[in-house]
């Protein structure tokens, strides 16, 4: 995983809470049909406890609680959870051009396969929701459980119970049915089952009901859950050297797609360790010393995600209480124990180290029956193994390759796993059992769907236009000899380097000379500064060298080391805004190699000065692209960064940039409404007129927060829109990009199931009805699986076609400079995402604004 | 039913257990009428020993519905456990004879007679004393004499009970199957009663009988191959553990490649730091050698060909590896027939590939080759393409 996947990841672990301002509960919109005059109670949410006896409370009482619930849910492991899949967002109704037809045209068909299998029912399932009412009201949800399954003749086999409302895949005789039990006690209980709604297929609540069905599937796969996802721990590899142990699994949910519902399983990884975090701490501790080791500490593993040892539940580690030990106590009921005894008693563990600090995790989950989270959890170290890789293992090459050779599949693999997990269903007997009691079953064999490839772009340079092998996705060959379209000449500039690597720069500088000339780049010498092989030495020559005139700053690192480069970046960006580029002695140490990086290197520095590499047609005029992400900086509770960046020019090559600092509690589009009045005043003063149409991409949305960008973040963009004049009504088109989705789809090319060319269009059958949503698959991997990218257009009054919608983001993805082909996503939020990982993991302050009309941060 | 115990009475009954089992160290134990199989998964945690924990109970519904707690957890396969861990759920009836519950350790029926009706005791009786014969018995059951004390109750203290024992009637019975079966008995209980009532007895009076000793040593001759015949099997699980000779295997080498890559390391760093300093000695560090405390077992780790060698006796000196092997010579053995570990012929020195950096031009690999290579292009002139204006097809819609 390269960085920024990591800093992607950590902002997802921290869970964003939808917190925006005016964000509702979803609103259900499930075709449930009471079957009679619904009783208020049988609205009510059935979480548990049924405190206050229905009975006692006034009817108008009871009307008002159960308007505030819309939507009944299911219980489930772990109390309430956010909405993951974002299902009850409703954007397509409100956008007439879709509204029949979402689907695009251009392009070639081809057959998919799609890691999708259907659910299939028997003709008029439906899930029978009951009511169940106590007489006397019984407090205990286990009795009330207890109590109605002494009937179990009568309900039937399959049924799940929360206590209040029942749920079954029959229907029972009569809409209301008195049952009589007996407690314990001898205590006579009557029941009362009342018929409350009858749900079809795809409503919400069957949805998730599938969804739990499904992990009891799992389980009976002997799955084990970790997180949110399931693993086989039967056949894990190991990395011996770092004690890492990676367990195949999945991911899957059922969900409602655009004509049936269905399973979406991809394969994923875990990676766990067989250390203890104690074993962990001890090792650190040898290596950097005493003194050193809390602050290494916390550095190596707040954010980590633990699992514990005596039961099957992940924490994060948001500190460490050193003044803690496992002699301190905690509150078990009325009674003070202290996490020794507790362990010892509770789980028969024995603490071998009395001293060890204890882990601190902030958890959010709410506490059982709705009650608020029960404060930090406080965790043993030498009860927790570590998951997950920390940032050395990242940096760790032979790490990471291990790891690629084993979680990297090649589309056949992963098919076939897929294909092992459906057979796995198919043949179990459990779990037919399970299905069929329900009346359930899944198709078994993956979805087969067409796509479309759209043609390859033609790309443009200094009035000369050349394609691209499409299979490929990439020019750097074509454009070799070619000029660019615009170029900064050097005239002034500067290269530092160490004494070590005085004749790699000389040779760097020769190259760099040679490659320069075709492009149509100028070059004068560089001034060559030798720096001592110190920060502070570094920092100084920088200080001492670089004047208001210099144009370029190149500075050749000896190592890698973050520390050097952020200071670099930190100055130029910051104090003393200069373009500059930092090369790592290794990457120019083989002669072999230079041309190649020092092209790119020459591509790159020109960018940053503000020069035009290649375009693309794009056949709408007045029009402004902006792309936005954000960076989480989950260490030491940093604040999230949001970066904005829109085009200046008709042919994309021109940016506008501007990366701000979230404020505490603030949403990143509040501290962003600024940067978009900035980038519309850049565009009227480069055009002389504002946009006719502004299209976002709105990247780093997390999962389950699509409805406070529909509901907040929509109206702050046509409020900041607003403010450039009272008559400006510019055409607003805002698209939710996602990278990170388990949906993939396998291409049959030469009779071998392959990735699907760049520039593949799915807009059917696995999309979502309530969206104007497509897949485009537009890089090409040579490795592994290419992942597909969504697209959901969440508002659009431009009227624009879905075709060209498809179209025009497609050759987005052909305009990010720092790479000579097709990127996963639209350009502006690839350079949005570096604007907001460099300023996140380096700058940490925002950018001097003298730069604002540079990609400096590429 | 609200108890006045603290920790409440069931835990107590289970904490009972508990400690018998860490006391006693039974092999094999059988908890009758599990139910919601709560005293096992307590007892998969405090298992002193347990290698084979079997529930039965005659509900399958509730089995079926808890069995999955008892699988086992990420962490037991993060760290198998040493000896062998096995649960089985029955489905079957305390009357009913079972060849597969014969030669057991121990068997708990934790408030489980009471449920029984009264002359179904004796079939009872003579299932568990008689036919699976284990080695101890424990078996509670309500006092009815502290009955009074429990606030509000009439009658039983569950619909269920068929009948509730004073301590004379439950010790009549004890003693009697003793007689028969030829155990020993001995009467405790959990719940005491405070100040002068304290004469009625525990609340959960508690019998635990000793099988005496009679020469046959059934949990020699168990049947643990049998499959069942009366009972019904709803769920088996194996806990990993390092009986399994795979699982050994693989945890063993994890282990030394683990140490072998460390030691690797350490001497890589300290190459480096050498000849940083321009001063080179092979010899071991004068502390280390001390620290071993004798010098001739110090083995160094040296470099050959394009291989970094770890003598197998420095990895030895790993505790974790001396765990799980008990001599030098086993751990060469097993070490042998792995193919993840490359040896020496004879056996004494683990090698490890020198170079850890060989592959990082991986993604250049490919540019490198057509260095000065004449690139043909498709280079044509933009007029000639046919331009579209996504402008004027919206014309339509600009209308609406």
């Amino acid at each position: 995983m390269t960085g920024r996947a990591r800093a992607r990841s950590r902002g997802r672990g921290r869970g964003q809470e939808p917190a925006a301002p005016g964000a509702q509960p979803p609103l259900s919109q499930e075709a449930a049909k009471p079957v009679m005059p619904t009783p208020p109670e049988g609205q009510l949410v059935g979480r548990g406890r049924q405190k206050p006896a229905p009975g006692a409370m006034s009817e108008e009482v009871m009307l008002q609680i159960s308007a505030g619930f819309q939507q009944v849910k299911i219980g489930e492991r772990g109390g309430r959870r956010r909405d993951f899949h974002d299902s009850g967002v409703h954007t397509r109704q409100l956008m007439e051009h879709v509204k029949e037809s979402k689907s695009g045209v251009s392009g070639t068909a081809i057959e998919l396969r799609a890691n999708f299998m259907r659910l299939l029912s028997r003709p008029l399932w439906a899930l029978y929701q009951y009511h169940v009412d106590y007489k006397p009201p019984m407090e205990s949800r286990r009795l009330r459980s207890a109590l109605l399954f002494q009937h179990e003749e009568t309900l039937g086999k399959a049924h799940t119970f929360d206590g209040a409302i029942l749920f079954l895949p029959n229907k029972l005789h009569n809409p209301e049915t008195v049952l009589c039990s007996e407690t314990r006690n001898g205590e006579k209980v009557e029941i009362t089952v009342t018929l409350t709604n009858e749900l079809p297929p795809s409503s919400p609540v069957c949805l998730q009901f599938y969804n739990i069905l499904f992990r009891r599937i799992l389980r009976i796969l002997n799955m084990q859950q970790i997180g949110r996802h399931y693993y086989n721990p039967d056949d894990p590899f190991n990395i011996p050297q770092h004690r890492l142990t990676i367990w195949p699994g999945f991911v899957t949910t059922i969900l409602q797609y655009e004509s049936s519902i269905m399973l979406c399983s991809d394969v994923s990884h875990k990676v766990l360790r067989s250390e203890t975090v104690l074993d962990f701490m001890y090792s650190l501790r040898q290596q950097c010393g005493d003194q050193r080791f809390a602050e290494a500490c916390t550095k190596e593993l707040v954010g980590l995600i633990i699992l514990t040892k005596y039961n099957n539940k992940t924490y994060k580690i948001d500190d460490i209480a050193w003044d803690h030990t496992p002699n301190n106590t905690f509150k078990k009921g009325d009674t003070e124990i202290s996490f020794k005894n507790y362990f010892k008693t509770q789980y028969g563990l024995d603490i071998t180290d009395g001293n060890q600090a204890l882990l601190v995790s902030h958890v959010k989950r709410l506490g059982p029956a709705g009650r608020p989270p029960p404060g930090p959890a406080m965790l043993v170290p030498e009860f927790c193994y570590l998951t997950g890789l920390t940032d050395k293992m990242r940096a760790d090459f032979n790490i990471m390759k291990d790891l690629a050779s084993h979680t990297r599949l090649s589309p056949e693999q992963r098919e076939s796993r897929i294909n092992r997990l459906i057979s796995n269903i198919d043949r179990n007997a459990d779990v037919q059992n399970e299905l069929t009691t329900w009346g359930l079953s899944f198709e078994n064999r993956l979805l087969s769907l067409n796509g479309r490839v759209l043609p390859s772009e033609r790309i443009i340079q200094g009035g000369r236009a050349y394609e691209y092998n499409p299979w490929a996705a990439d020019w750097s060959k074509e454009m070799r000899g070619l000029p660019l379209i615009s170029c900064i000449h050097l005239d002034n500039w500067l290269m530092f380097y160490t004494r070590r690597n005085a004749e790699l720069a000389q040779s760097l500088l020769q190259t760099l000379n040679r490659v320069a000339g075709p492009m149509g780049i100028r070059m004068q010498r560089a001034i060559m500064i030798e720096y001592e092989d110190r920060q502070e030495s570094l920092l100084r020559a920088l200080q001492q060298n670089v004047s208001r005139e210099t144009q370029m700053v190149v500075v050749i690192l000896p190592t890698n080391r973050k520390d050097k480069y952020d200071c670099v970046k930190k100055f130029l960006c910051v104090d003393c805004p200069t373009p500059s580029q930092c090369v790592v002695s290794r990457t120019i140490s083989k002669p072999q190699a230079l041309m190649t990086v020092a092209t790119k290197i020459a591509l790159q520095m020109n960018c940053k000065m503000g020069g035009e590499l290649w375009s693309v047609e794009i056949p709408l005029k007045q029009l402004m692209i902006v792309g936005i992400d954000c960076y989480h900086d989950t260490a030491a509770g940093k604040r999230s960064i949001g970066a904005l960046v829109a085009s200046l020019n008709h042919g994309m090559s021109r940016w506008f940039s501007k990366c701000v600092l979230q404020n505490r509690g603030q949403e990143i589009i509040d501290a962003l409404k600024g940067s978009l009045q900035a980038a519309l005043k850049a565009y009227l003063k480069c055009n002389n007129s504002l946009p006719s149409r502004i299209i976002v991409y709105r990247d780093g949305v997390g999962d389950g927060m699509l409805q406070s960008v529909v509901d907040y973040e929509v109206p702050q963009i046509m409020q900041s829109i607003k403010t450039m004049g009272q008559d400006y009504e510019p055409k607003l088109t805002v698209v939710v990009v996602k990278k990170r989705i388990s949906s993939r789809f396998f291409a049959r090319i030469d009779g071998k199931i392959a990735n699907p060319p760049p520039g593949t269009v799915i807009d059917t059958e696995v999309t979502r009805p309530e969206w104007y949503d497509f897949f485009i698959v537009s890089q090409a991997v040579r490795f592994g699986c290419v992942s597909p990218t969504h697209y959901n257009v969440v508002f659009d009054n431009s009227g624009l076609k879905p075709d060209h919608m498809q179209r025009l983001t497609y050759k987005l993805c052909h305009m990010y400079y720092n790479w000579q082909g097709i990127v996963r996503v639209p350009a502006p939020c690839q350079y949005a995402h570096k604007l907001a990982f460099l300023v996140g993991q380096s700058i940490h302050k925002e950018p001097n604004m003298n730069l604002d009309d540079f990609l400096y941060y590429l | 039913m609200t108890t006045p115990f603290s920790p409440p009475l069931y835990m107590q009954r289970y904490q009972f257990v508990i400690d018998y089992v860490q006391t006693y160290r039974p092999r094999k134990v059988i908890d009758f009428g599990c139910a919601e199989c709560r005293l096992l998964k307590k007892l998969k945690f405090h298992r002193n020993g347990i290698q084979l924990l079997v529930g039965i109970d005659i509900n399958s519904v509730v089995l079926l519905k808890k069995m999955h707690t008892l699988a086992p957890l990420v962490s037991d396969y993060l760290q198998p456990s040493d000896g062998p861990f096995t649960i089985e759920l029955y489905q079957g009836s305390v009357t009913e004879r079972e060849p597969c519950t014969r030669g057991f350790d121990l068997v708990t029926c934790v408030e489980l007679i009471e449920h029984l009706e009264l002359e179904k005791v004796e079939s009872f009786s003579e299932v568990v004393f008689g036919y699976m014969a284990p080695g101890a018995v424990i078996v509670s059951t309500p006092n009815a004499e502290f009955n009074p004390l429990l606030p509000g109750l009439r009658g039983f203290r569950d619909y269920d009970h068929k009948f509730e024992w004073t301590r004379d009637e439950f010790q009549t019975w004890a003693h009697r199957v003793c007689r028969e079966y030829g155990y020993s008995v001995q009467f405790t209980g959990v719940g005491e009663a405070l100040g002068h009532w304290r004469d009625v007895g525990f609340c959960t009076q508690i019998g635990v009988f000793q099988r005496n000793f009679d020469g046959i040593n059934w949990s020699m001759s168990n049947a643990e191959c049998l499959e069942p015949s009366v009972y019904r099997l709803l769920y088996k699980v194996v806990y990993p553990s390092l009986c399994d000779n795979n699982i050994y295997q693989k945890t063993l080498v994890n282990e030394v490649l683990y140490e072998a890559q460390h030691l690797k390391q350490e001497w890589l760093s300290r190459l480096n730091m050498d000849s940083n300093n321009n001063a080179h000695f092979y010899g071991p560090p004068f502390m280390e050698a001390l620290q071993h405390g004798d010098a001739c077992e110090w083995q160094p780790v040296y470099q050959q060909d394009r291989s970094i060698c770890v003598p197998l006796t420095r990895v030895w000196f790993s505790p974790k590896v001396r765990a799980l092997c008990g001599s030098v010579q086993r751990l060469r053995e097993e070490l042998l027939e792995e193919e993840r570990v490359r040896m020496s012929a004879d056996g004494t020195v683990l090698n490890l590939p020198a170079d850890d950096e060989e592959e990082v031009e991986e993604e250049k690999e490919e540019e490198e080759e057509e260095e000065e290579e004449e690139v043909v292009k498709t280079v044509s002139a933009v007029s000639n393409s046919v331009e579209e204006d996504w402008d004027r097809e919206l014309g339509g819609y600009e209308g609406v």
